[in-house]
């Protein structure tokens, strides 16, 4: 389908030298009017170029604000907000929210204009003429897997929960926007469903490659989608911002680990791939093997392997490349196992 | 905005027996000259029912209504939209309450009061209907623009709408039904209140109702007060076709 979600469509400033941060927080400080404390306490963070980093923790720690400093909805008390390496604390904000793709909850899709005037909002903002807008929402629709000839003239009220989100989706990438901050965008949608957008939406980044800051109180939703995950304490300070694994195998200290949870062993599993555990090569063992793709999760292979009773996992790969490892040397591999390449 | 085939009517609303006031309307106003074919008129009731007269006395009254509401319109809407802008909207409890004000003030009073205090005639009736309708618009306009969900304005925000791109893409959009319902209330109220325009000599149906208190004559009365009525009818009628018609889709 589209590869014009390249990284040379919008940058944001093209005199700024090349620069691997995209977004830099610096001291970034909120309190409300009329409020005693800090909602959000002096934060710094660096987030990547094509990071998709999530935001995770208790329900008022700060998560919304923080985020909506990014785009600068909630104008920061203190502090500054670098993009792409240029300060944006104070820019034009209309100007910098066309730039920055938005997702809510609550979509937000305008009730009264179709999905493809929805899609087209931000696009029209900028100015594209209707000759160039047309075809982008029907290949935005397309990317969110919406059959354009079906969805683009009905109204919002006429899809699924699950439509309205992937339009919110397609609506906040029309413009090809360097950069995407989401606010629990697949909380109010039924699990099923969550998780077959959580995964179409893994699968689209891995094409469009954003810089994603992405809020949520689901742990689960946290370790399946972040590159880096930022487990938020009071008023925004940082518990803990690592990856996945790292917050699984290794966290910073109690209130993390509570708040990941039980199981954090058998969790960690589900961030492995088979293809990646070392060790034990060729030859094949005693006792039937289960023959599975190198990309299977390690979770997965011995949810298979138990329903098979299978002791052995042969993986597939080039000839000559196929491994075979028994349930001994994947336990032993995974405990040294590191994190699967997004 | 055309419609493409296959695509799923929103407006699948039946009109609601849209045909029973007209028809109404009609039915009074019929059985109304029917009377007075048969009805054996005296010399005075001759004299007031010239057809040309009631005519003249109906125009006045339709110009009374459409003049009101018209500047209703113009003045509350604006006046709506300032007061429930974000730097304004502590003024919009007190205004609230003086336009509440004007409208428990019986009607008949505002007219009094400003024939005495202004004087007399069509335009000094059209400001009283003013004062008396305003109420409706203004507090629906508000009321139209503060019940859009929240969340769609943070969306547009967040888009790089700008303040004013918001209000006439999102919001406005989204309390026209609230405010056309208002104007509609308006409309209706304007038919019956511009019937006592005629005790500041503006006019209209009311004169026949006057009269016919005066002289005691039943056929002029009902004359002045059936046309009243079938007005309404068909004021409120045609109103619901605009408020209809100008509803956006999708709602
Ligand atoms: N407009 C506001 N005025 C005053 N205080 C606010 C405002 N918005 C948020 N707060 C306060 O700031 C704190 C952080 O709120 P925020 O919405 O950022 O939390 P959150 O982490 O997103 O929570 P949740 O998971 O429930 O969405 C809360 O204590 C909240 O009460
Ligand atoms: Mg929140």
């Amino acid at each position: 389908m589209s590869d014009s979600f390249g990284s040379t469509a919008l940058r944001l400033d093209s005199a700024s030298p090349p620069n691997d941060v995209m977004i830099k927080l610096e001291g970034l400080r909120k309190r409300y009017p009329g409020q005693s404390t800090d909602s959000v306490r002096p934060l710094d963070m660096e987030i990547r170029r094509g990071e998709f980093v999530v935001f995770v923790g208790p329900s008022g720690c700060g998560k919304t604000t923080t985020l909506r400093m990014i785009n600068r909805l909630v104008e920061p008390t203190s502090g500054q907000i670098w993009i792409d390496g240029r300060d944006v604390t104070h820019t034009d904000p209309d100007e910098l929210r066309r730039h920055i793709g938005y997702v809510i909850q609550q979509v937000g899709l305008i009730p009264h204009l179709t999905i493809s005037q929805n899609v087209g909002l931000v696009p029209k903002l900028l100015g594209w003429d209707k000759k160039r807008i047309e075809p982008r929402v029907d290949e935005l629709l397309d990317l969110v897997g919406l059959d354009p000839a079906q969805y683009r003239r009905r109204y919002p009220k006429q899809l699924s929960g699950g439509q309205q989100q992937r339009v919110g989706v397609a609506r906040a990438l029309a413009a090809d926007p360097p950069v995407m901050v989401m606010d629990e965008p697949f909380g109010a949608i039924d699990p099923i469903t969550r998780e077959r957008l959580q995964d179409e939406f893994l699968k689209l980044q891995q094409r469009i490659r954003k810089t994603i800051v992405f809020v949520t109180h689901d742990i689960d939703e946290a370790l399946k989608l972040g590159d880096r995950i930022a487990i938020f304490g009071e008023s925004s300070q940082l518990a803990q911002f690592a990856t996945p694994l790292e917050i699984l195998s290794h966290p910073a200290d109690d209130y993390v680990r509570s708040f990941v949870g039980t199981g954090a062993a058998i969790r960690r599993l589900g961030l492995l791939r088979v293809g990646d555990l070392e060790g034990a090569g060729g030859g094949a063992g005693a006792g039937p093997a289960l023959r599975v793709p190198p990309e299977t999760t390690v979770y997965a292979a011995l949810e298979q392997m138990l329903d098979a009773g299978a002791a052995r996992l042969a993986v597939d790969g080039e000839p000559g490349a196929e491994r075979s490892l028994s349930l001994q040397e994947m336990l032993a591999a995974a405990a040294r196992g590191r994190q699967v390449p997004s | 905005m055309s419609r493409a085939e296959g695509v799923i009517d929103v407006e699948a609303e039946a009109p609601v027996a849209s045909w029973v006031l007209p028809v109404l309307a009609v039915v009074l106003t019929a059985g109304m000259l029917g009377y007075l074919q048969v009805a054996s008129l005296d010399s005075i009731e001759q004299r007031v029912l010239v057809p040309d007269a009631i005519l003249d006395a109906t125009i006045q009254h339709i110009n009374l209504v459409v003049a009101s509401t018209l500047l209703v319109i113009v003045i509350a809407v604006p006046l709506g939209i300032l007061l429930s802008r974000r730097r304004a909207r502590w003024l919009g409890a007190p205004v609230l309450a003086l336009a509440n004000a004007g409208q428990a003030i019986p009607s008949i009073g505002v007219l009094v009061l400003l024939a005495i205090l202004v004087g007399v005639g069509f335009s000094m009736a059209v400001v009283a209907l003013v004062i008396y309708a305003l109420l409706p618009v203004l507090r629906n306009t508000m009321v139209g623009l503060q019940q859009v969900d929240r969340s769609l304005i943070d969306a547009g925000r967040g888009m790089g709408m700008s303040a004013r791109q918001v209000l006439t893409t999102i919001e406005l959009p989204l309390a026209v039904p609230v405010m056309l319902a208002g104007i509609r209330v308006a409309l209706i109220l304007n038919v019956g209140v511009a019937a006592l325009a005629t005790y500041t000599n503006a006019g209209g149906l009311g004169t026949f109702i006057e009269s016919g208190i005066v002289f005691n004559r039943m056929p002029i009365l009902l004359t002045g007060s059936v046309l009243t009525i079938a007005l309404a009818l068909i004021v409120d009628w045609l109103a619901g076709l605009a408020e209809n018609k100008l509803r956006p889709r999708g709602l």
